[in-house]
């Protein structure tokens, strides 16, 4: 009897100290990890916009957050948008309601601050005071418009599509006239020295430039990569008088209405990343079309 | 006072070469197998391994005579498991992509035979310096056979070293390939043995 | 004899289950018997009776749109009716995301002449077909021995017999199927509501040799023969990876229960064929002229790399 309760004893403190180990490791790294996803995120949106070290992003730069929710009421369903707008200096969020067919339906105000909002449950908690019991309200996605100096430069939309082995979480950025400005692979799980491939510069970059009138019958074709495109399409890998502009110009128009090339033995995953982009951006531009007439038709100014 | 510096030094080369861990003890082969694909794996997961090892050592050492012997492997377990879980916290913070590439594996560590071996065989009867170095050794003796692995996989697999480009060209795509972990491991262990056999001999004779 | 009672519980278990599942399925309209995708880009309707083909073939009746996003409404080709009528094809213009559910609403369905009402239909993958597809691939496509290379040590240790294969198999199976469920359990209601989800390898682990023990006293009480038999392949069942590594993935991938009980599954019988069918290898092999130095474990290796070079064949391969 005494064993056990020794046993017991000795058993609770190890636990006890091994629990607080992990929670001190586990306070103290959570404010660096969720930085560091931030500054990734942040980092890949800007060298999607086409900024870098030698073209320096604009200081008025900003990033504004469209969250979609799914709001029903009753067997009525609604998308929700809820969207930054200027209310004399401060910047507000308002939620609207807009029907299935694109009518708008309700303005509500969502009282929360711009730094909340970027947290899920700071939303949902904000977004439960406005959308009483029994409207139900789901998360959907979240777009970005990039702004600069009241224009709008881009959308950048953070998502995920199936992939070939699991989900790939990605980037597409288009411009406001939904040319695509390019691609970024931020998580899969495909094959190293297959599909992991997609990470790649002479495959991802293949997106960017390409019309929203071609990107909507985009195929991917079996075919190789010609050299000189690929040493086009990588872009890190130049160097100095590799290309003249004539001949930067001149691959462009040659390729711009070009299919999308497969990697070699990954065709599944080339077809599932094109097909991913297609859907994003088809939805997309779908979508803000019917927000941005709402918008306009309701004279609620939005900062983007 | 020398004979156990000698020691210590002794316990630290063997790790790496006498008993090193994946090509001699052949033990926490998976991620021999999994991910070394590329030396800078090796480098990451043995570093991580290196931390784990050496701090598991190092606690169960200085707590070794408290430990009730019954409930030796429980401690040992939640031990790992807590350092696995600080490394594990840490790496996904501050070196993010590095521990994408990883995946699994960091945190898998706490099912690594040879750890746990290293505790119940030498850590809990021993004390904090030679610990350490049975650890130390232990630890790069893993790192070490990961960069072979990952430098022979990463060479004639993608034609680089580093991640930079040194051959210009890829002379065999099979070795980068998921499933020829398996094979480098078991072509690498046998010339191992094989350099063993004809040391032997030239020795004898 | 034993392992045959074992077997018996296992296909029981997973029959239960099958009934369980395939009982729950319905359309949503009592005229409407069954919804199903069919190739890329088709959706089959089967009714419970003749419908008008005029009604049928004007695709202005049926609208269609994927769950998540109810705005987007697909475009409908054509629609086609059977010779006998009950069965209505639907081709879109577009390939169907079959991963996600969709949901096919109707204008009132005219059948001889007789109104049924309207039908607000869920055309998904048979819930079975998803679990069916994650059990074979955590078995065969994403073997977690030859494809994911985990569990190796144990897999090298106890691939020299058959019969070890065999029982460790099993063994692995059940332990890690009971230890699987749990760990969803406690990972959906304990560690993630309280957001402890830093916790997941410890808590993981101690579940694992908990799991061990608890099939270890239960087993020793009701079946001491079975103990006998199976009993010293238990201890091995904690160092093997592929235990801790189940519950990492079902909780990184949010799994439901019965999703991560047909995972586990799927990995302990992975586990099993890789043992089996390894052990039947080696098993030859010692008869073989190998090199010294490449006796033993160099030589289990590389055959282990032929066999992880035909599991790739997997790859690609679905069923539902």
């Amino acid at each position: 009897m005494n064993q056990i309760i020794k046993i017991t004893f000795a058993l609770t403190i190890s636990c006890v100290i091994a629990a607080s180990a992990m929670g001190l490791a586990y306070t103290m790294t959570a404010k660096a990890k969720k930085h560091n996803h931030h500054m990734n995120v942040y980092n890949a949106m800007i060298g999607l916009l086409g900024f870098g070290e030698d073209n320096p992003a604009p200081s008025d730069l900003k990033f504004l957050n469209v969250y979609r929710y799914i709001v029903e009421d009753g067997d009525k369903k609604f998308l929700g948008y809820m969207v930054p707008v200027e209310k004399g200096t401060e910047e507000a969020y308002e939620m609207v309601l807009i029907d299935l067919e694109g009518n708008f339906v309700e303005k509500l105000e969502v009282p929360i601050s711009a730094e909340k909002a970027e947290e899920a449950q700071d939303r949902a908690k904000a977004l439960q005071k406005v959308l009483a019991a029994p409207k139900i309200f789901a998360y959907a996605d979240a777009s970005v418009i990039a702004t600069s100096g009241g224009k709008r430069l881009g959308y950048v939309l953070p998502r995920k599509f199936p992939g070939f082995r699991t989900f790939i979480h990605g980037i597409v950025a288009m411009d406001p006239k939904f040319e695509l400005l390019g691609l970024e692979i931020m998580e899969h799980e495909e094959d190293a020295g297959l599909g992991k491939e997609i990470e790649q510069e002479y495959f991802r970059n293949q997106f960017k430039g390409k019309s929203y009138e071609k990107l909507k019958t985009l195929e991917v074709v079996k075919k190789p990569l010609p050299v000189e495109y690929k040493k086009y399409l990588e872009k890190s890998k130049w160097e100095e008088g590799m290309f003249t502009e004539e001949q930067i110009a001149e691959i462009r128009k040659q390729y711009k209405d070009a299919d999308i090339y497969a990697i070699t033995a990954s065709t599944i995953s080339s077809k599932a990343v094109t097909d991913g982009v297609k859907n994003v951006a088809k939805k997309f531009a779908y979508r803000i079309d019917k927000l941005d007439s709402v918008l306009k038709k309701e004279k609620i100014h939005a900062a983007f | 006072m020398a004979i156990k510096e000698k020691t210590n030094k002794q316990l630290f080369v063997d790790g790496i070469l006498k008993e090193n861990p994946i090509f001699k003890l052949a033990l926490s082969m998976c991620p021999a197998v999994g991910i070394s694909t590329s030396v800078m794996n090796g480098i990451l997961l043995g570093t991580a391994v290196l931390f784990v090892q050496v701090c598991s050592s190092c606690t169960i050492s200085l707590v070794r005579n408290y430990i009730h012997p019954k409930i030796r492997i429980p401690t040992y377990t939640l031990t790992i498991a807590t350092w696995v879980t600080v490394i594990d916290l840490v790496l996904a913070a501050y070196v993010p992509v590095a521990y994408k590439a990883m995946g699994l594996f960091v945190r898998l560590i706490v099912a690594f035979a040879i750890i746990t071996m290293r505790l119940e065989m030498f850590a809990c009867k021993n004390p904090l310096p030679k610990s350490f170095w049975d650890g130390f050794g232990m630890g790069l003796g893993f790192m070490f056979a990961m960069m072979t692995l990952g430098f022979v996989r990463e060479l004639l697999g993608s034609g680089m070293i580093m991640g930079y480009d040194v051959l210009g060209f890829k002379p065999l795509l099979y070795f980068v390939l998921p499933c020829a972990g398996f094979v480098t491991v078991g072509l690498m262990m046998g010339f191992f043995n094989w350099i063993e056999v004809v040391y032997e001999r030239r020795k004898k004779g | 004899m034993k392992s045959i009672k074992s077997y018996h519980l296992l296909v029981g278990v997973l029959l239960i289950a099958a009934l369980f599942l395939t009982g729950c399925e319905g359309a949503g309209h009592k005229f409407v018997k069954k919804t199903e995708f069919k190739d890329s880009d088709k959706i089959v309707l089967t009714f419970a009776g003749p419908v008008d083909e005029v009604w049928a073939t004007n695709v202005a009746n049926f609208s269609c749109y994927e769950k998540p996003d109810p705005d987007i409404v697909l475009t409908i080709k054509e629609a086609v009716l059977s010779p006998e009528k009950t069965k209505l094809t639907l081709i879109f213009e577009a390939p169907l995301n079959t991963g996600e559910a969709h949901i096919l609403s109707t204008t009132n369905i005219m059948s001889e002449g007789q109104d049924m009402g309207a039908a607000l239909l869920t055309v998904k993958k048979l819930y079975f077909g998803v679990l069916m597809t994650i059990f074979l691939g955590a078995a065969l496509i994403k073997n977690f021995v030859f494809t994911k290379y985990l569990g190796l040590c144990v897999f090298f240790g106890c691939s020299q017999k058959r019969s070890t294969a065999i029982g460790m198999g099993m063994v692995f199976t059940i332990v890690i199927a009971f230890a699987a469920t749990m760990a969803w359990a406690l990972y959906q209601f304990v560690l993630k509501p309280y957001q402890l989800t830093f916790l997941n390898i410890v808590v993981f682990i101690g579940l694992v040799s908990l799991s061990v023990q608890g099939v270890d006293t239960i087993l020793r009480k009701i079946n001491p023969a079975l103990f006998k038999a199976f009993g010293v392949y238990l201890v091995l069942v904690i160092a093997n990876c592929i235990a801790i590594a189940v519950p990492l993935i079902l909780a990184d991938n949010e799994y439901t229960g019965w999703e991560s009980f047909s995972l586990a599954l799927g990995a302990g019988i992975g586990f099993l064929i890789a043992l089996f069918l390894m052990a039947c290898v080696r098993e030859k092999l010692e008869l073989a002229k190998v090199p010294p130095s490449f006796q033993g474990l160099p030589i289990a290796f590389v055959t282990a790399g032929l066999f992880a070079l035909a599991f790739l064949g997997f790859s690609g391969l679905s069923i539902y």
